[in-house]
This record gives structure tokens, C-alpha cells and sequence, in this order.
């Protein structure tokens, strides 16, 4: 088995659990209350009406934003809870719709036979109606159990681990194996507990024990060997690697929650916080592929205890201010802000940037003449830029746009993990890049000067929760990192995983080799 | 007042009045003894069918009263008094998930018979409407043809050893043939077991057949009460001889076919 595939199936066991147990959890609280809801509701038709078309506004906010609306929503806690909620009211529609539609459709015949030979409106609901309607309502959950397994792979970005961690990692750094691992395994778990449901149905319709008994056991078993990971405390292996600096027992027995947001740098940086601090005694708990504005909250409330996050992203999205400033007093005044607003420690710099830049292909760039975002407004008509989804929503882009005049372009949203490639191979003529992308380079792209200073700097700074901040030794030994890392180093760690398919921890290692050899000791 | 004399059904100026303003029911009165079958008659929308559901409180009255073998059932629970009253639908009304014997064991299994008890009266019951248990008993009703839906329909009905039915078309939806060959059954079947029973139809010539004493209704009223022999030679206004004109006109057919 390859190395990669390996990796994979390492981290099954827990992924599963948590995917299980999320989806199972969000289902089973989602029949306790939309069951009993649509009886409630099937023979009052206005009440059916209202609670339907609640329902269904529910259903309409797509997955992604419902799973994320929920962590302001509970005050920015992360992970299990956030994503449990959303899924839950996710799982209603199909289950309340199907009840309140089947009961209504039980003959009126029926229905009035069963009241006029005398049975109480208990065993009219229990005997008759349920019965009759069960097929409907069944269909109903099996729709909700393939709609809720399928969107649980989504409660990644707001900081549960789901099996939607192979596919969000394995986008950022281009690991299509991790991806389609993903993907076929939440897809595996959908088609299984649907029909495990179905069986049942089956079993319940023809009154056949034995395959409900049988059906009811694998299910339960299922659940069982899936959610055991959860409940076993299980050894992660230890990656030795040199100790880097501090003293071994600083941390003992204390346990940091290490943030990410989603993309290849974020995961290095994850690794290299992760291994330094396990480095000085600390049991590490791993949030990764957070969502921007998720990270920033969930240090706030000190459910993550730190993060690398970048100062332009703190400026524009945090603090709310217009207009970018110089790099050293952005970085000195959002420091003090956040020590005033809210207790976070900006610890400092790591020492490099990861600045927002537009790049070009550079034979495409030398054709043309363009060295410099001035140079491309007589040009900009029928060009396109590619970016992030998030890009053009941000004032990096608006303010660049309305300076150099490019209003003309035509902007194409992608994932981040497509553009650069895509401006490769002509498909867009320029792309929103992150400067300290390993492929700007790899690809042969050059970064555009920015003459008028529209560019927010994006320093990497490392930020600590007012818990954490509290905290002298874990102070202490992330301040080693502070000015430890340069853009070369950054660049080249980027480039190892997303074009060498080195896995983050493996590139978080080299990085410490080379802190150690004094690379970027400035 | 023992119930050796007093009739199994009396029915005192009852009312119907949906909200709206509709008089469904207006101020009708009707007695009936053990034994007897009557047949409330006429047009559709004239009352019939409510003024049978009041009688096992389906419908609520506006007005009035209606004693059950001398108690009035206003006084008595709902579900106690239907599971003591027959109840016979238009098309058959069995639940289409249950087999033939869970159809017909229904209201003895309800009412807390232990079930081999439960088990003998499904059996007698269906020997009575003449269908096999052991050929039967495990069918669905989809399994089943139309006349033999409706004899199911009847076992279920008598199970409970009723002192009144109702039946409301409970003939409606069979073939001609099944339909006459149910009616002497059911002729049978009411003499042999002695209970009384009310049946709505819009089908004058299946009202003379087989009512001891037919009531034919008009907006909510009676407008005429008698035997069968009495409507046909003294129906008292054109409604009522307009009804038995259909019945009359066969009759003649049919006679000067034969002669």
C-alpha cells in the first residue's frame, strides 16, 4: 500500500467515529423531534402549514453557511455542537414533510371506519394511520439520512472532525487521493444506513423478526465499531524529531488547542505549533480547516488557545478598517487593539508575509508588456482574473480594481487549490495569488508590482487565546518561533507539499531543521 | 325502565346545525324495536348519513336527543358506545394493512378478549358471512373481490355481538348479482342473531326489499314513515311516488317481459 493511502486509513478510525456519531446524534434528535411534530401537526392544516414552510426556509440556506451560521450563533463555540445543531435542523424537512404528507394521505375511508368501529384516537394513530403511513415517513428519513451523512462531511470548516477533513485537506493541498478517500467513504456510509433502513422497513411491514433483529444488530454494531475510537483513548503515533527548544516539563500535562485555517501554509504551521509544543511536554488537540472568521472566534472564546492568522486579515475583517497602512504600524497597532478589545496576545510575527498579490503567466506577462498592475487598464477589457471565493468580496480586490481601473475584468471565483494551475494554462489571465505560494515560482508566474500601495501587508502572526495568554510558559516557547520563519523558508515548505505531495507534517519538520541551522535568524 | 320494553333505538326532535347556518337534520323523531331493520331513504345531501352518524356520535346533535336502549347516549363515552354499535361503510372500509382475521378480530382484541377467545369469534364470525376462516383468514383485503370485502366488512361489524347496526350503502359499490345474493344474506344473517339495524341507501327498489319500515327524508325532514307497502300505495307527495316511480317503471318491465 502506498504511503499516501496508508496515511489515509491512519486516520479512519477517527474521522469515521466523529462522522458517525455526528450524523447519527443530528438524525436521531431530528425523528425525536419532527416525528412527533408532524402527527402534531398532519390533522391541523394551518399549524402544517406554518411549520413547513419554516422548515423549508431551513432547507433552503445551503449546508456550508448553515453549519457556519451556528458558531456566532452559540456565542462562537466550535466543533460538535455547532455542526450538531445545523445538521439536526438540516434532517427535519424530509422527516416532518414525509409524516405530515403521509398521515394526510391515509384514506378518509380508512380513517372513518377505524372512528366508527370504535377505536380510541391512540389506536387510530398507533394501528392505522402510522402504519399506513409508513412507507411515506420512511422515505422521508432515508431521504434525511443521505441528506444529513452527506452534509456532515461540511462541519469540518466550523472545527469537527468528519470524514469531510480528507476532502476540505485534500482540496487545499491538491491530495486528490484524499479527496476521493472522502468522498467514497461519506457516500459508503449513506448507502449503507439507507439501506439498513429500508430493511427495516421491510422487516416492520411484513412483520418478519428475524431480519429486524438481524438488521437492528449490524446497525447497532455499525454504530458501535464506528464510535469506539471515540471512547478509546488511543495512541497518536509519536513523530520524534529534534526538540527544538525549551525545557521538556515546561507544559506537562497540559493540553493546547492548536487551530488551522484551510489551506496547505495553515496546516504546516498547524504541524510546526503542534510538534514544538508537544516538544515541551504539552498533549496537542488539533483543530484544523476552520473557517477565516470561525478561527478568529473560536480563539476569542478560547476554544482554540492559538492560531497563526495574518494581520491585513485582522485589519480589514476583524477590525473593520478601510484603508491598509504600513506593514510595522499595522502590525504594532492591531497588536494593541486586540490586547484591548478582547485579551488576545498577538505573540509577533513569524517573520514572513502571505500577502494577497495578482500574478501572471510570465510569458504572458512579457507578451504584453505588463510588469505592473498600472500597466493592465488598457488591456483589462474581455481579460479575466481568477480568485478565492473569498477575493472579491474583500477590499484588496475592490480598491485594486477601482485604482488600476480593471472593472472591466471578468472576475471567476474558483478554489484556491485550481487557480494557480488555471492561470498556468491560460484559462484566466491573472489570479489573486498568495505571495508565499509554493507554485508561484514552481509555475513560472510573476507576482505584479503594486506602485500605488493598494496591497494590505499580511504579516503571520502568531495570536493566543486570554487563557492562553495567561500562560508564561506557553508564552515562552512559541515566542522562539517570532521571526523565525522568511518568505523563502514559507515558500519552499508550501512548495513540498503542494508539488513534491510531502505531507505537512513532513514539511513542519523541515522547517524546524532549517530554524535550527539558523536559516532565517534575523 | 328495563330494556325487555323499551325500543333499542329512539330518536327525540334531533337537530343538526353545521357551523354556517346549514340545517342538515331538522327535528326528526324515530323508533326502533329489536329485530327490525329500517332504511332511511332519499336524495343525496338530504340528511341521511348524518343523522345515521349522530346515532353512534360521528356527528354531535344540535337539539334533541337519542336513547340507546333507554340511556341517552349523550351521557355514555364515544368509543364505549361505537365498539357496542355495528358499523358497516360504503365501500367496505377495512384496513388495507391488516389480514382478514386482524380485520375482524379488531374490536375483541380492543376490548381485551384473550386472544384464542378473540380467535373462535373471528372463525364464527366468518363462517356466518359465509367466507372459509381457514380459506380466508390470511388474505388481504386486496386479495380479496369486491362482494367478499364487503361480507369481511359485516364480520367485523358483528364481532362485537351488537344489539343495533348501522350501515351506511353498504350495498352501493357490489355488481347486481353480489349485490342480491348479500342482500338475502343479510336478511338471513339479522334474523338469525336478532339485531337491529339502520341502513342509509339512495336506492328505493333495496329500500322496499329489505326494510320492516322505511323513512324517506327531504332537506332534513322525514317526509314520509312506513312499511314498504304502505309508501308504495300511499306515498304522501309527489317526492315520494317520484322516488318509487324508478322501482315501479322496472317492475312493469319486467312483468310484461314475463307475460
Amino acid at each position: 500500500m502506498n504511503a499516501n493511502l496508508a496515511e489515509r486509513f491512519a486516520e479512519l478510525p477517527h474521522l469515521l467515529s466523529g462522522h458517525v456519531l455526528l450524523s447519527m446524534s443530528a438524525i436521531l434528535v431530528g425523528l425525536a423531534i419532527s416525528l412527533p411534530l408532524g402527527i402534531h401537526a398532519a390533522g391541523r392544516p394551518r399549524l402544517a402549514g406554518v411549520v413547513l414552510n419554516a422548515a423549508s426556509v431551513v432547507q433552503t440556506i445551503p449546508g456550508l453557511a448553515l453549519l457556519a451560521l451556528m458558531v456566532p450563533l452559540l456565542g462562537g463555540t466550535i466543533g460538535y455542537a455547532p455542526a450538531f445543531l445545523a445538521l439536526m435542523l438540516y434532517s427535519i424537512l424530509p422527516i416532518l414533510r414525509n409524516t405530515i404528507v403521509g398521515l394526510q394521505g391515509v384514506d378518509p375511508v380508512v380513517r372513518e371506519a377505524a372512528r366508527g368501529i370504535g377505536m380510541t384516537p391512540g389506536q387510530r394513530l398507533r394501528q392505522v394511520e402510522l402504519p399506513l403511513a409508513l412507507p411515506v415517513i420512511v422515505a422521508g428519513l432515508r431521504t434525511a439520512v443521505v441528506w444529513v451523512v452527506g452534509a456532515a462531511t461540511l462541519a469540518t470548516p466550523v472545527g469537527a472532525s468528519s470524514l469531510g477533513n480528507y476532502i476540505f485537506a485534500g482540496l487545499q493541498t491538491r491530495n486528490w487521493l484524499s479527496v476521493l478517500f472522502g468522498c467514497l467513504f461519506a457516500a459508503g456510509l449513506a448507502i449503507i444506513l439507507d439501506q439498513m433502513i429500508r430493511l427495516l422497513e421491510v422487516a416492520a411491514r411484513d412483520r418478519r423478526r428475524g431480519l429486524a433483529l438481524g438488521v437492528g444488530v449490524s446497525l447497532a454494531m455499525l454504530i458501535m465499531v464506528s464510535v469506539a475510537p471515540r471512547f478509546i483513548a488511543f495512541e497518536r503515533a509519536g513523530e520524534g524529531g529534534p526538540v527544538i527548544a525549551g525545557d521538556a516539563a515546561d507544559l506537562a500535562d497540559e493540553t493546547i488547542i492548536v487551530g488551522a485555517k484551510a489551506f496547505t501554509e495553515q496546516y504546516i504551521l498547524g504541524a510546526l505549533l503542534e510538534t514544538r509544543l508537544e516538544a515541551a511536554g504539552a498533549r496537542v488537540d488539533r483543530r484544523d480547516n476552520l473557517g477565516s472568521t470561525i478561527a478568529f472566534d473560536a480563539l476569542r472564546t478560547g476554544e482554540i488557545d492559538v492560531y497563526i492568522d495574518y494581520s491585513g486579515t485582522i485589519w480589514a475583517t476583524v477590525m473593520n478598517r478601510p484603508e491598509p497602512i504600513h506593514r510595522h504600524a499595522m502590525l504594532a497597532e492591531m497588536t494593541g487593539w486586540l490586547w484591548a478589545e478582547h485579551g488576545i496576545l498577538a505573540l509577533g510575527g513569524l517573520g514572513f508575509e502571505n500577502a494577497y498579490g495578482f500574478a501572471m503567466a510570465r510569458d504572458r506577462a512579457e507578451t504584453l508588456g505588463v510588469t505592473s498592475l498600472a500597466d493592465l487598464a488598457p488591456l483589462a477589457a474581455g481579460m479575466s482574473v481568477g480568485g478565492d471565493a473569498e477575493v472579491f468580496t474583500r477590499p484588496e480586490w475592490v480598491m485594486t480594481r477601482d485604482r488600476y481601473g480593471l472593472g472591466v475584468m471578468q472576475t471567476r471565483a474558483m478554489d484556491a487549490a485550481f487557480m494557480y494551475g488555471a492561470v498556468r494554462d491560460g484559462q484566466v489571465d491573472m489570479i489573486s495569488a498568495y505571495t508565499t505560494d509554493g507554485r508561484i515560482a514552481a509555475f513560472d508566474l510573476v507576482v505584479l508590482e503594486d506602485p500605488a500601495a493598494v496591497l494590505p501587508p499580511y504579516d503571520a502572526v502568531i495570536l493566543l487565546s486570554p487563557e492562553a495568554a495567561a500562560n508564561p510558559a506557553l508564552v515562552a516557547v512559541l515566542a522562539d518561533l517570532v521571526g523565525a520563519i522568511d518568505d523563502a523558508m514559507m515558500r519552499e515548505a508550501n512548495r513540498q507539499v503542494d508539488l513534491d505531495r510531502r505531507t505537512p507534517d513532513q514539511a513542519a519538520q523541515w522547517l524546524a531543521n532549517e530554524m535550527e541551522a539558523g536559516g532565517a535568524d534575523r | 325502565m328495563s330494556s325487555g320494553t323499551s325500543p333499542v333505538l329512539d330518536i327525540r326532535a334531533v337537530r343538526k346545525t353545521y357551523d354556517g347556518g346549514v340545517e342538515a337534520v331538522r327535528d326528526v323523531s324515530l323508533e326502533l324495536d329489536a329485530g327490525q331493520l329500517l332504511v332511511l331513504a332519499g336524495a343525496s345531501g338530504c340528511g341521511k348519513t348524518t343523522l345515521l352518524k349522530m346515532i353512534n356520535r360521528l356527528e354531535e346533535p344540535s337539539g334533541g336527543s337519542i336513547l340507546f336502549k333507554g340511556e341517552d347516549i349523550a351521557t355514555l363515552d364515544g368509543v364505549a358506545l361505537r365498539r357496542r354499535i355495528g358499523w358497516v361503510m360504503q365501500g367496505d372500509g377495512l384496513f388495507p394493512h391488516m389480514s382478514v382475521r386482524r380485520n375482524v378480530g379488531l374490536i375483541p382484541r380492543l376490548s381485551g378478549q384473550d386472544p384464542a377467545r378473540a380467535e373462535l369469534r373471528v372463525r364464527e364470525m366468518l363462517d356466518l358471512v359465509r367466507l372459509n376462516p381457514s380459506e380466508y383468514g390470511d388474505r388481504m383485503p386486496d386479495e380479496l373481490s369486491g362482494g367478499q370485502r364487503q361480507r369481511v366488512g359485516f364480520a367485523r361489524a358483528l364481532a362485537g355481538s351488537p344489539e343495533l347496526v348501522l350501515m351506511d350503502e353498504p350495498f352501493s359499490a357490489l355488481d347486481p348479482i353480489t349485490r342480491d345474493a348479500l342482500q338475502q344474506d343479510f336478511k338471513i344473517l339479522q334474523a338469525e342473531l336478532g339485531f337491529a339495524a339502520v341502513m342509509v341507501t339512495h336506492d328505493m327498489a333495496e329500500a322496499l326489499i329489505m326494510a320492516q319500515e322505511v323513512a324517506v327524508m327531504r332537506e332534513g325532514q322525514i317526509v314520509q314513515q312506513g312499511t314498504p307497502q304502505a309508501l308504495m300505495s300511499q306515498p304522501t307527495d309527489d317526492y315520494v311516488s317520484g322516488l318509487l316511480e324508478t322501482p315501479r317503471r322496472q317492475m312493469r318491465a319486467i312483468a310484461e317481459l314475463a307475460g
